[in-house]
């Protein structure tokens, strides 16, 4: 094909928004607040499958932790009559990703299984994607980090440490994912069949509150669970079409 | 000048300009020293041991993760805006007053703009790939993001730089033809090379004069876009209080704004300390104090529809945000940048105090130092307080931030005294146009008439 | 071979008369020498057009032509699908447009006054030969008008004559150039 050739078909395949839909996967997670007791143990999944750095104690109180899964607490009423919600906040994994337009390099940009990815070697560190993060789930490494003996042992190898200067965040443990994609390609499937990827945090969560697979695949759980009554999506006013979708607590009138 | 009982003459104005440049004083050299090396213990080596150690030397945390860094960028871009911009404006409207200042305010643009691009330097976490964000043909087969504001900014701030320092080179040209047939050694070399040979015809200040003007007309519009599209790297984000459409034109006023304070200030100190006295007078003065006054109401206009705005959305988000402004923990600085960009200002209305050499010093610089505060404020208090309340905090600059907040001062002033040693300050030649042409003397010995 | 005479004038409207006396004695063109640009020059030599303009139009127009392409056909070969917006977004793109539209008008403006102007020339350094065809007083940068004319050796003499009668202060062979 020649050059003008590869840029008119281009030129006709992009130009439309929504291109996006004909991605191959479409991952989602969902999350059930219902169920989740806010016990963090997906927060130390992900702390251990992603080499997350443990940033000690003077950078934890200057607030420059690094969790790509957080638990936000919201507390509700006033003492003794408190309440307290709790909401796992990551990467949403927008389809129209704030995120991903200001980067100047393209180091974070949507990939062919409708993921937001982060390319650290790429990454020059202007943090604005941070900022235009709604979600504030970004995190940057304000320095190098090191992991005290025998921690350095437990590294995975799967996944880079991260240096000085990059921007990280949640992944979707893409890891996990091209693993699975990998064994379903070996076994001479199409397609990766429905609860064969699991996150760390989804296969680490005692109360099962957290489900993650294709949405493009009509038949799987997440998108039938998509379809209840219960799911929503957290700022869904600013149309970020978010891919981590959370069912609603149920109310139990006292 | 017209007026004067003991009119200046041509040859007063060269050497003037000549001596200005060959003749230093040791406190020059005094002065010189000082700044760069305030430069160097202040920003070079903070930015060094930050270059070491991580962005971590700064203080940005998980919301607040732009500080003053990014503030001093615009501001320094702000700063930049009145040089070459004013000048341009005031080429192309033909006004006279404009001749005596406009070299130093073009060089105040130049070297805000060197400034403002080390800041981004100093800003990214991985400065030594910045390059990255040219577009230039790689073997990683990676190509920068042209629909990232970032990007306009890279490509606006490129075409800018560019642009001034065309702008101020090519209206030298004469100047240092002049210069250079006044110099000896070196510096007769190095003028000779900048001058590149001017002889001063009739074709070539006729090219001068056209090729002048299509800069002049050109780079108006560019100083207005560039810094609306450094506006845009806020206002193109959803974060409430910076995504507003209010944000260019409040962007470009507070640039103008900033900047002709900023001339008032340079203005001040080369009257002081270059004996420009007789170039630079209270007509200057008096008119950069009427702009003044015409911009902080503009600004101030702009501030009171940027919380209206706000206030009446009824968003929670905005509001928060607003009251966070307004009352918050940084509402100290928001009360004192509304005393020095929109109260004191007013005294601008009073023709004594415009043509009052001092009291406008203090006057200009109280204006930048709110400005610079505005920036800061944009960026603090916006990233502070963000749709998820969990993830609210507070952001509070190390002392690494604030050493090199005044390092780049130091830079400033030194890339200004050498541009004051190299470039003729004060444009002789339009300073000479704006005078009365020699008159014919009657036929003297010298000449000798043909009767 | 031309001779140069150049006639310095303590103000500019003898410096122009001297001008136009040399051109209606049928002795070619002369050149000013000035401080400053001289009023009514075009009065008497006639007017002066430049090709800066169409320079300037040039590369505002090809800025603006590359400044688009750039950013499309690149957004084409490398396709990164970015925030669900399309990979052909004219909004921002027009703003590179903008931006390369005025780059390249500056550049080309400031290659057209080189062109127009002829600069750089002989004077520019002492490494280059001493270019005769361009005779220059240095007094010419200070206060002085100066009027130049290459004529042949036969014309010298009536120029000279011509310069005086217009009120020469001093009379120059303008092969001295820069100290
Ligand atoms: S949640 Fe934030 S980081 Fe993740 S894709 Fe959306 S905007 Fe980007
Ligand atoms: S999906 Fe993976 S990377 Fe994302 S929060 Fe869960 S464990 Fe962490």
């Amino acid at each position: 094909m020649s050059f003008l050739d590869r840029i008119a078909e281009g030129w006709r395949k992009n130009r439309k928004p929504g291109y996006y839909e004909n991605f191959d996967y479409h991952w989602t997670m969902t999350i059930d607040l219902d169920q989740c007791s806010g016990c963090g143990a997906c927060v130390t999944a992900c702390q251990a499958e992603n080499n997350l750095p443990i940033v000690g104690e003077k950078a934890f109180a200057k607030g420059r932790e690094v969790k790509w899964l957080r638990m936000e607490h919201y507390w509700e009423g006033e003492y003794p009559d408190v309440k307290l919600n709790i909401i796992p906040m990551l990467c949403q994994h927008c389809d129209n990703a704030p995120c991903e337009t200001v980067c100047p390099v393209s180091a974070t940009y949507h990939n062919q299984d409708g993921l937001n990815t982060q390319i650290y070697n790429r990454c020059i560190g202007t943090r604005s994607c941070a900022v235009y993060c709604p979600y504030e789930v970004r995190y940057f490494n304000y320095n190098d980090h090191t992991w005290d003996s025998p921690l350095d042992q437990q590294l995975n190898p799967d996944v880079s440490v991260r240096e000085k200067g990059v921007m990280e965040k949640c992944t979707f443990c893409i890891q996990r994912v091209r693993q699975a994609k990998d064994t379903a390609k070996d076994d001479g499937r199409r397609r990766v069949r429905d609860g064969e990827v699991q996150p760390a945090c989804v296969q680490t969560c005692p109360s099962q509150a957290m489900a993650f697979g294709d949405r493009n695949d009509p038949e799987s759980n997440v998108s039938q669970t998509l379809a209840g009554p219960r799911a929503y999506r957290v700022l869904d006013e600013l149309n970020t079409k978010s891919s981590v979708v959370y069912l609603k607590k149920v109310e139990t009138e006292a | 000048m017209q007026g004067d009982p003991n009119p200046l003459k041509y040859t007063d104005i060269h050497n003037d300009v000549v001596a200005s440049i060959v003749e230093t004083g040791s406190n020059y050299y005094v002065a010189l020293a000082t700044a760069l090396a305030l430069t160097l213990i202040c920003f070079f080596f903070p930015w060094f041991y930050q270059l070491y150690y991580g962005i971590g030397a700064a203080g940005m945390n998980h919301p607040g993760v732009w500080g003053t860094y990014l503030a001093s960028f615009i501001f320094w871009i702000g700063l930049s805006h009145s040089g070459t911009l004013l000048s341009c404006v005031l080429h192309i409207t033909n006004s006279s007053w404009r001749k005596a200042m406009y070299r130093s305010a073009e060089a105040m643009t130049l070297f805000s703009l060197v400034v403002a691009a080390m800041m981004v330097m100093v800003h990214v976490g991985r400065p030594w790939f910045i390059h990255w964000t040219l577009p230039y043909p790689n073997q990683m087969e990676m190509w920068p993001n042209f629909r990232s504001p970032l990007l306009f900014d890279v490509m606006a701030i490129t075409t800018y730089i560019t642009g001034s320092t065309v702008f101020i080179y090519m209206g030298s040209i004469p100047d240092f033809a002049a210069v250079r047939d006044r110099t000896r050694g070196w510096r007769n070399t190095m003028y000779s090379l900048l001058s590149l040979g001017w002889r001063g015809t009739d074709r070539e200040w006729h090219r001068l004069h056209w090729a002048y003007t299509f800069l002049a007309v050109l780079i108006i519009p560019l100083a207005v876009s560039v810094h609306s599209i450094v506006s845009w790297d806020f206002a193109m984000s959803i974060v409430p209080a910076l995504h507003q459409t209010i944000f260019a034109p409040y962007f470009v006023v507070g640039a103008i704004y900033s900047g002709t304070a900023g001339i008032v200030t340079v203005m001040f100190v080369l009257r002081k300390f270059m004996d420009f006295g007789e170039y630079i007078t209270e007509l200057h003065f008096d008119n950069l104090g009427k702009l003044l006054l015409v911009l902080s109401l503009l600004w101030s206009y702009i501030n009171i529809v940027e919380i209206f705005t706000g206030f009446y959305s009824g968003a929670s988000g905005e509001t928060e945000a607003l009251r966070y402004r307004l009352f918050g923990f940084y509402a100290p600085l928001y009360w004192e940048m509304i005393t020095f960009c929109a109260v004191l200002p007013l005294l601008c209305a009073f023709k004594r105090f415009r043509t009052s050499f001092v009291p406008m010093l203090y006057l200009s610089i109280a204006i930048n130092i709110g400005m610079y505060t505005e920036r800061f404020l944009i960026v603090a208090t916006s990233l502070s307080r963000q749709y998820l309340p969990d993830a609210w905090g507070l952001y509070v600059p190390s002392a690494v931030e604030i050493s090199i907040l005044v390092g780049t001062l130091a830079l400033f002033t030194t890339l200004f005294l050498l541009f004051v040693k190299i470039f003729p300050s004060v444009s002789m030649y339009e300073v000479k146009e704006t005078m009365d042409t020699p008159k014919k003397i009657p036929a003297a010995a010298s000449g000798g008439s043909l009767a | 071979m031309t001779h140069f005479v150049v006639g310095l004038f303590g103000d500019p409207e003898s410096a122009l008369s001297a001008a136009g006396s040399i051109q209606s004695a049928d002795l070619g063109t002369p050149e000013l020498m000035s401080p400053v640009p001289i009023e009514g020059v075009e009065e008497v030599l006639g007017e002066k057009r430049s090709v800066i303009k169409r320079f300037s139009l040039f590369g505002a127009i090809f800025g603006g032509v590359s400044g688009f392409l750039l950013a499309a056909i690149t957004a084409v070969l490398y396709a990164h699908p970015v925030g669900g917006r399309p990979i052909i977004t004219f909004p921002p793109y027009l703003i590179i447009t903008y931006e390369l539209t005025i780059l390249f008008g500056i550049i080309f403006t400031v290659i057209g006054f080189f062109v127009s102007a002829r600069l750089p020339n002989g004077l520019w350094t002492s490494f280059w030969k001493q270019d005769e065809n361009r005779p220059y007083v240095p007094e010419a940068a200070v206060d002085k008008f100066a009027v130049s004319i290459g004529c042949g050796v036969d014309d010298v003499q009536r120029a000279e004559t011509i310069l005086r009668a217009a009120g020469a202060e001093a009379i120059r062979d303008g092969t001295e150039g820069v100290s």
